[in-house]
């Protein structure tokens, strides 16, 4: 229960930072190092600019930042929610979901996929690249 | 799945796989440290459902480590990049101050 508290209070904070300093306006906030070691773009490039975008409820944009931040989304807010349930009934909540084989593996299938696809600077993929629209 | 827990008896719980945290890592803190404990994360289930339990523990824990390794390091890259910030910015401030002395 302390866990979740601590982890809601980090999220809240978060969740604040981006909404009122607005990541995709500049240089605020860190530089991915993957992407500036190797000028690739990594799976969660744009991320912080997407949460921006999200928080400004700007759909578009967040998507053409970073669509895996999105699509993961409502799996965070799944998983969240049963976190708090496991809180408030005193015995965890099993997320099944997140242990079906099936599942964990399309994730790291969709996660390398996303990666491999969104550095190929040609025109279908490059969508996947993190760009102002 | 159910099945799964019924072959395996009630004494062995399937091992947390870190498979939220390993997403988390891998979108937020940018590293390929996220998608080692994905990949582990597949590795818990796959050998728990074949019935290895001591292979899911130990893939259990080689995801946790991978995942922990990943949000330290982003949290050293945020603390560095804002350490840099405060570096530059006291430069630029010392840099303005000086050149006002100089140039009055």
């Amino acid at each position: 229960m302390k866990r979740l508290i601590i982890i809601s209070t980090a999220v809240l904070a978060i969740v604040l930072l981006y909404f009122f300093i607005d990541a995709r306006a500049g240089d605020f906030f860190p530089h991915c190092p993957f992407h500036t070691l190797t000028g690739l773009y990594c799976p969660g490039c744009g991320s912080q600019r997407a949460l921006s975008s999200l928080l400004h409820a700007d759909f578009l944009q967040a998507f053409r930042f970073n669509i895996l931040l999105v699509l993961s989304l409502p799996l965070l807010l799944f998983s969240a929610v049963a976190a708090f349930a496991g809180a408030y009934k005193k015995q965890p909540v099993k997320q099944k979901i997140f242990y079906s084989p099936l599942f964990v593996k399309s994730v790291l299938f969709t996660v390398i996929l996303f990666w491999i696809l969104r550095n190929i600077p040609a025109y279908p993929f490059s969508l996947l690249a993190p760009h102002s629209v | 799945m159910d099945q799964a827990y019924q072959t395996q008896g009630t004494s062995q719980v399937q091992p947390k796989n870190w498979l939220v945290e390993s997403i988390l890592v891998t979108i937020f803190c940018c590293l390929p440290f996220g998608i080692a404990g994905i990949v582990f994360a597949t590795q818990v289930n796959s050998k728990f459902t074949a019935g290895d339990y001591a292979g899911a523990l130990k893939a259990s824990q080689d995801a946790g480590r991978w995942t922990k390794i990943g949000f330290w390091i982003g949290i050293l890259w945020v603390a560095l990049c804002i350490i840099f910030v405060f570096f530059m910015g006291g430069l630029a401030l010392l840099g303005v101050g000086l050149a006002n002395e100089y140039n009055p």
